[in-house]
């Protein structure tokens, strides 16, 4: 039944495009590139045909398939891909060729040139703007804090981009909250992205192959979040050979192992790591240090079969968990575990389908130990979701279609207790709900110059029963409450999304490029802090709670220069908020029933400009970014009704990223990043009560904390390679300057002279040296 | 909690390679702000003596020193219609002879400089501070003892409470409110926390504790938890502060207070008790 839908899809788009352009024979050639050594597909990579009267391109999609058509004739391919040596290939299409391409990884040249080529301004020509894509071999350079190597950390580098503070893996993008954030781990959302409360990400590099970051103008088959995707993809695994990689650092070691499951077919890959902070400790001769846990681990595994050449299954899981605890008295886990299933098939070499069945699930527990007040409380986010996502290659178009259908389940906080506790058992009802999507979009290059990507999502949400469905009066009291049986639908919300991108390219080396588009987003993080919290309490839409809005538009001018040795873009963005939220002071989040009680609703506004330089070849490499921007939210009750800044507002942001390549087995690298201040609300007044000096606030986040300031070096030495063993020495120190920069301040009365007040600022970190050792072979 | 968490995380985290994080005072520029009128008024059953405090907020750049409101008006009713007309007797200070009574609602009302200023509190019935005692933990890298608290939640009422802990006759910065929606019933043991951020000395042996519990109405809990909040979250860590709620009228701070006051002692010991 299905698949009989799909032969008429194709049937009815062959005809809308592939009809009119008939009267010559066209034929078409597909594939799938992929890394010479390894196996691994590259995702992104360029298929060009270079002497077409009019030329034509396609990139490679997330599982490194391409499809081009052209006229009959004889033809020069040229397959790029940045880090590797380019492919030039002749064909003579006279019927539908198939045409796989592997590609030799640039790092094998001789000297120091790490990017012989590169996909020669596609910067410039793709209607798509604000996307980030990092390179994934940049991230093995770029110091960061205790050495462990981070996607997070690095993509806070960029442009439109805020750290969430000191450390964290927490960002914000363009003005919106960290939990406006769609990040995605082949498919699955991450709820929580941080380990040990943000200080490292869920991302072990050692397991990534892609990042995507898409900061506005995303493609419809993204939806779900207001202000960003983060779109990361795991490595397949080698096809070719086994082989393991690992690395022993300060605070981590990690270790990897790969390999064909049948040679060229399918392979595996599975990655682990742990910290060990809790073992030193132990360790420590500090004996109050002792006892205490702080650890986390995680696994990423995944395997592909290619049954074959139209049928390849993917499956891949992550599993993560961290451990804190205080001897006697308390002990906090909470951890991610996705598992994804994908299908691709070919229907033809025209119409690519990926089929995927996900499960992602993030939960936390907390267990007080004492015997008087001994409790345990859980709470976990759990989803199912179906994917189906078909892309039809035409010459000019790539339309891009499918559905998408996600359950919910929410189970806020579940209390349990043993013998003679303080506190009862508790149980708060968990909540249902089920999000759908169907989206299209097409890719059209409409002249030479010209390129648009334009498509519709639709989306819905459904809150469903079983439950009782409170509403609230002004002072916060249940107002109605309403019973719904399993499966009821209690609220169902319906957004259109449109989304528009388009480029105009001046000449080769030049383009201007504009985007709109509207994001909704049904579940919600309630936190009123920077950095991700372990028991963040998640809500979704509701018949108290809309649908958070997003509409964006940006500009940008788009530049290469010295024969793409230069990357140049500004980007300028205006962002309309609705529906957002806060909670009120004093409210009370875990545990209770009517915690929609609690909550204020509001309007935000962001604008900002970016500028971005990129040098991408020779012996120095790196970027600088700078971000100028505002971020205002709006809620009745909160400030007498006016604009205030949100705790995000920084005016100014700048990274500056160097890579050094030394000599053939040193490089070193820097990076600098200055940052103003986070909105914050100072005391204005004071008083007494209570026989504590009590503070007096009036304007909301009017404030400034001091900027933060930080230069981070790293040196990398490869050791003598053998044939089959590689290792390198990665020295780092970060916050080379020792600056204490602001966490947080708080105000207290002078210890020496109480009868003044003092503002005391708290710095996480000074220096910190590390040094990780890292292998493969 | 939160930023003490944190804060304790990073600093184990530190303590494992051996650095630590650190602190320094920094100047903050800040505007001068408006004075306002801060009413501080409590109506208690263990005393025959009732007080409100009148005085005036200052700039945050000023001295702890908070001018004392004087010749005001002020007169406190009760809901079986008596009525306590309250003297001046210290600047500021305001004074009146009698007992307060569980399940009464009072009314304050103030009169300062033509504009009125108006406050409703009710008794809670009494819950008895059942016994001090004291724990030793391992918090943040340090030994540290901890008291708490005893007590036994009714069960057929919502309770709140406040606590008031002073070491050595001096008062702990820390604000501490409770309420027994997860506690209903049960005997509750309370554990009063307070980290030396807050610029509070540790309890060592032979130190002498003392803890006031008060039992609290409504506004009130959420006008102690607020603050509770606040002072454990400095600008940048967690919460963005806000003002407490306050139950007093037209624009005053403070708040107007009909409580259960009961208190116990304790002496620290060696060994943890």
């Amino acid at each position: 039944m299905q698949k009989r839908h799909f032969y008429y899809l194709t049937l009815i788009i062959s005809l809308l495009f592939a009809l009119p352009v008939s009267a010559q024979k066209r034929y078409t050639v597909s594939g799938t590139v992929r890394d010479a050594q390894t196996g691994e597909t590259l995702i992104g990579a360029t298929v060009r045909i270079q002497n077409a009267s009019a030329q034509s391109a396609a990139a490679t999609n997330s599982y490194g398939f391409y499809s081009l058509t052209n006229t009959a004739g004889e033809y020069t391919f040229t397959i790029t891909y940045t880090g590797y040596q380019q492919v030039t290939q002749t064909v003579n299409l006279t019927a539908d060729t198939k045409l796989n391409i592997d590609l030799k990884s640039g790092s094998e040249l001789a000297e120091v040139v790490v990017r012989a080529t590169d996909r020669k301004n596609e910067n410039v020509r793709s209607p798509q703007m604000g996307l980030d894509k990092l390179n994934m071999k940049d991230l093995d350079n770029i110091p960061v804090i205790f050495g462990e190597k981070d996607v997070l950390k690095t993509i806070q580098l960029l442009p439109g981009v805020k750290s969430g503070g000191e450390g964290t893996t927490g960002f914000f993008v363009r003005g919106g909250a960290a939990d406006q954030n769609l990040i995605l781990l082949d498919e699955a959302t991450v709820y929580n992205s941080s380990h040990l409360l943000g200080f490292f990400s869920t991302f072990n590099a050692d397991a990534i192959k892609d990042v995507s970051l898409y900061k506005g103008g995303m493609p419809s088959q993204y939806g779900g979040r207001l202000s960003s995707v983060l779109d990361v993809v795991m490595q397949d695994g080698n096809n070719k050979e086994f082989g393991m990689q690992g690395g022993i650092g300060l605070i981590a070691s990690r270790l990897k192992a790969e390999g064909p499951i049948v040679k060229d077919r399918g392979s595996f890959m599975i990655s682990a790591r742990r910290t060990y902070i809790d073992l030193l400790l132990q360790a420590s001769p500090d004996s109050s240090v002792k006892g205490n846990t702080l650890n986390f681990y995680d696994i990423n595994a995944k395997a592909n079969y290619k049954f074959d050449d139209k049928n390849t299954l993917y499956v891949s899981g992550y599993f993560g968990r961290d451990n804190i605890g205080i001897k006697d008295l308390f002990a906090n886990q909470w951890g991610n575990t996705t598992a994804t299933i994908r299908l691709n098939h070919v229907f033809n070499s025209r119409l690519f389908s990926n089929t995927s069945f996900i499960f992602n699930k993030y939960n936390y527990s907390i267990s007080l130990l004492d015997d008087d007040n001994n409790a345990n409380v859980t709470s976990l986010i759990r989803d199912f979701n179906l994917k189906e996502d078909l892309q039809y290659f035409s010459d000019k178009h790539t339309i891009r279609f499918g559905f998408q259908g996600t359950h919910h389940r929410i189970a806020p906080s579940e209390i349990t207790t043993d013998g003679n506790s303080s506190f009862n058992p508790l149980s708060i009802e968990n909540r249902y709900g089920l999000e759908m999507a169907a989206y299209v979009s097409d890719d059209w290059k409409l002249t030479d110059k010209f390129n648009l990507l334009y498509g519709l999502r639709l989306s819905s949400f459904s809150l469903l029963g079983p439950g009782t469905f409170n509403t609230y009066d002004a002072d916060g009291d249940v107002a109605s409450a309403t019973k719904y049986g399993s499966g009821e639908f209690v609220k169902t919300y319906f957004n259109l999304e449109p989304r528009l991108s388009l480029s105009y390219s001046l000449n080769e080396e030049n383009s201007v490029k504009a985007a709109y588009n509207r994001n909704t987003q049904n579940i919600h993080i309630l936190t009123n802090a920077s950095t991700s919290s372990p028991t963040d309490q998640y809500v979704m839409s509701s018949n108290n709670i809309q649908p958070e809005i997003a509409d964006q538009v940006a500009i940008g001018y788009f530049k290469n220069a010295k024969d793409n040795t230069f990357e140049f873009s500004v980007e300028t963005y205006y962002k309309w908020l609705q529906n957002q939220i806060e909670y009120k002071n004093g409210a009370q989040l875990i545990a209770n029933a009517n915690v929609e009680s609690e909550l204020l609703y509001g309007s935000g506004r962001a604008y900002g400009l970016e500028l971005y330089t990129k040098k991408t070849k020779g012996r120095l490499t790196g970027w600088i970014s700078y971000t100028l921007s505002k971020t205002e939210r709006k809620f009745d009750g909160l400030n007498d009704g006016n604009y205030f800044p949100a705790r995000q507002d920084r005016t100014h942001d700048v990274a500056l990223v160097g890579i050094y390549n030394l000599s053939k087995r040193w490089s070193v690298s820097a990076n600098y990043i200055y940052s103003t201040g986070n909105a914050v609300t100072y005391p204005a007044g004071k008083y007494n009560v209570g026989g504590l000096t009590t503070y007096y606030y009036t304007q909301r986040n009017a404030n400034r904390m001091p900027h933060t300031e930080r230069l981070d070096l790293s040196a990398t030495l490869k050791a003598k390679e053998t044939k089959r063993f590689r290792s390198s020495w990665s020295f780092s120190l970060y916050n080379a300057l020792n600056r204490k920069n602001p966490y947080a301040i708080q105000f207290r009365d002078k210890k020496d002279d109480p009868n003044r007040t003092e503002a005391v600022q708290i710095a996480l970190f000074g220096i910190i040296p590390s040094v990780t050792w890292n292998f493969s072979f | 909690m939160k930023i003490t968490y944190i804060h304790f995380l990073g600093t184990l985290m530190l303590a494992a390679i051996g650095l630590t994080s650190c602190e320094k005072v920094i100047d903050v520029d800040i505007k001068e702000s408006a004075s306002q009128l801060v009413i501080e008024g409590t109506v208690v059953d263990d005393a025959d003596m009732q007080t409100i405090k009148l005085s005036r907020s200052v700039s945050y750049t000023e001295d702890n020193t908070y001018p004392p409101v004087t010749g005001a008006q002020v007169v406190v009713t009760d809901s079986q219609g008596n009525e306590h007309d309250f003297v001046e007797r210290i600047p500021g200070v305001y004074i009146s002879s009698f007992k307060g009574q569980p399940n009464i609602t009072y009314t304050m009302r103030v009169k300062v400089n033509g504009n009125d200023y108006t406050a409703q509190s009710t008794m809670p019935r009494p819950v008895e501070l059942d016994s001090l005692s004291v724990t030793e933990i391992t918090f943040g890298g340090e030994d540290r003892k901890v008291v708490a608290v005893h007590y036994k939640d009714p069960a057929d009422e919502v309770n709140q409470y406040r606590f008031v802990m002073w070491v050595n006759g001096t008062q702990t910065r820390r604000v501490y409110a409770n309420n027994d929606r997860l506690t209903n019933g049960n005997d509750v043991k309370d554990q009063l926390f307070y980290s030396s951020d807050d610029d509070n000395e540790e309890i060592n042996d032979g130190d002498v504790v003392e803890v006031e519990m008060q039992s609290i109405d409504e506004p009130l809990y959420k006008y102690w938890v607020t603050l509770a909040d606040q002072s454990q979250n400095g600008p940048g860590g967690g919460v963005t502060p806000g003002n407490p709620p306050t139950n007093v009228s037209n624009g005053a701070l403070g708040y107007f207070s009909a409580h259960v006051s009961r208190k116990k002692t304790i002496t620290i010991r060696g060994n943890g008790q």
